[in-house]
């Protein structure tokens, strides 16, 4: 069943202070099926996230259309939740003031929102931690209830704009193994947007390719690993043959980059 | 962590110079009051202008006692919190207005700002006239007084505000409602408190100023009352209400200020 259907959609900005437009996403089409891990990877200026926050209904589009379940994206919706960047922590609330924060706007039963955050918190590996401020844990921990956060309000559509971005390569790595443990419990539709090769490949099931200017698809790889996946996947051959060839995907994008670098 | 060797030599470091400063300082306040109070009794001041603590504390007392005196300062106090309330309902949306629309805070920016370093006071001959001299028009004086400095500090606060916060409400389904309740008013709860603690000079100003002006009661009606028959020992008394009313009010905002701001990064 198609989940996602994202058809002929492109997204212009006007420049400021001018009649220029700037084309972040031109003419993308592409299916997503419901349970399906699809990731999106490209060079930065690439327009993977603004597809994402069009997605989420945070970017307005100027053409083409983006469907859920059928329905036509206007303006975010409980179906979806979003996992950012940087946490977005609303540094003045606890751990379980930040999960609880989603399921209060979504005007959940009163009595069970505090439950249910605990649930999310537990799941994330933080239960010790609730009564916690943000600026009292790690980077890593703060993903988690940002994680957690989007979890907790049971979307049809987990949306991830590199989460882990910030974060150093050990927790990194972590982190990644985390998402796919909880993403197994459920297996709900995720969209991960990610710079980093490996990342993309370990937790998809389809990665997509992003190139520049204006940003495009390029190519859907599939990924035929083997679930659950732990570390040592990274080390088998069908991993590096896939690694490999994104690689030869993405080298292309940056000399492209490096060539108008050197024009300017 | 501090070990505990290393917490008591800074203790012993602190707990001289800390003592020495306080007992000179407690030296000097009792020679000022021995000094208050053998003057006039020597004959070096008239005692009809400076009084004595003796008589000051005695006053004090039966003041305090009195049930005129509380009437007084019920008025004065209903006056002041009512316009203290006032400033701070109406600065919260105001400052959410001039943060998110350029529109408003173009056309707001300058009166404000005006009216924000001109002293508030300036104002108060036409606030009687177009509210008469009971309760209305000290409680627009203390408004006046304490909205400037909140607004600006509210605004401030609210400006710090992540973009990147309300991009994440936005993302749950939160409305523009929402984000003012949920986003920017918590955000701005310290900078607002800051605010009030500045206010609370100003708002105390413009209530014993305006009840000097003109009044039927409150504490500046008693000054101005006492002023009239020269009763230094009654206008020091009120002198010390109004100055520690002040003062434990601004202390109480700066415990609630810290107590809210725990969750600033240092």
């Amino acid at each position: 069943m198609t989940q996602i259907e994202i058809s002929d959609l492109a997204i212009k900005y006007r420049k400021p202070k001018s009649d220029e437009f700037i084309v972040a996403v031109g003419n993308a089409n592409l299916s997503i099926e419901k349970g399906e891990f699809v990731t999106i990877v490209g060079s930065s200026g690439c327009g993977k996230s603004t597809l994402l926050m069009a997605v989420a209904g945070l970017v307005e589009r100027s053409s083409g259309d983006i469907r859920i379940d059928g329905r036509s994206v206007e303006g975010p919706g409980p179906d979806r939740a979003m996992v950012f960047q940087d946490a977005s922590l609303l540094p003045w609330r606890t751990v379980l003031g930040n999960v609880r924060f989603g399921l209060e706007l979504q005007r959940w039963a009163r009595d069970d929102i505090t439950e249910r955050a605990m649930r999310f918190i537990q799941m994330v590996g933080l239960g010790k931690y609730a009564d916690y401020h943000p600026h009292q844990l790690s980077g890593g921990m703060r993903q988690r209830v940002n994680i957690a956060r989007a979890l907790a309000v049971d979307p049809q559509v987990l949306l991830m704009d590199e989460p882990f971005g910030a974060l150093d390569a050990q927790t990194r790595e972590v982190m990644g193994n985390e998402l796919l443990r909880i993403w197994g419990r459920d297996r709900k539709t995720a969209l991960f947007v990610t710079h980093d090769i490996d990342e993309a490949i370990f937790l998809a099931d389809r990665v997509v390719v992003m190139g520049r200017e204006p940003g495009h698809i390029k190519e859907v790889i599939k990924v035929d690993l083997p679930r659950p996946r732990d570390e040592d996947v990274l080390e088998s051959d069908g991993f590096i043959a896939l690694r490999h060839r994104l690689r030869k995907h993405l080298a292309q994008d940056m000399a492209a980059m490096r060539m108008i670098a050197e024009e300017t | 962590m501090v070990s505990s060797t290393d917490k008591r030599v800074s203790d012993l470091r602190l707990r001289w110079p800390l003592a020495r400063s306080a007992t000179i300082s407690l030296l000097s306040v009792l020679v000022f009051f021995a000094l208050w109070q053998i003057a006039p009794a020597l004959g070096w001041v008239n005692g009809r202008f400076t009084s004595q603590p003796s008589i000051v504390l005695a006053e004090a007392w039966r003041e305090i006692l009195s049930a005129a005196f509380w009437g007084h300062a019920r008025i004065s106090l209903i006056e002041f919190f009512i316009g203290f309330a006032l400033s701070i309902a109406l600065s919260l949306p105001l400052a959410a207005l001039m943060v998110s629309s350029s529109v408003a805070r173009y056309l707001i920016d300058p009166p404000l700002m005006a009216l924000y370093i001109a002293p508030s006071l300036i104002l108060l001959p036409i606030l009687v006239i177009w509210l008469g001299i009971g309760v209305a028009s000290k409680v627009a004086v203390v408004f006046l007084g304490a909205f400037f400095p909140i607004v600006v500090n509210t605004m401030a606060g609210m400006r710090e505000v992540d973009t990147k916060l309300v991009v994440m409400a936005k993302s749950f389904g939160a409305t523009k409602g929402r984000v003012f309740l949920r986003i920017l008013v918590p955000a701005a709860l310290p900078s607002l408190l800051t605010g009030v603690r500045l206010g609370v000079g100003r708002g105390v100003l413009g209530v014993v100023v305006g009840e000097l002006y003109a009044s039927q009661a409150g504490i500046g009606y008693q000054l101005a009352t006492y002023g009239a028959s020269m009763r230094i020992d009654l206008l020091l008394v009120y002198a010390l209400v109004v100055s520690i009313f002040g003062y434990t009010l601004t202390e109480l905002v700066r415990l609630l200020e810290t107590k809210v701001g725990t969750w600033r990064p240092q």
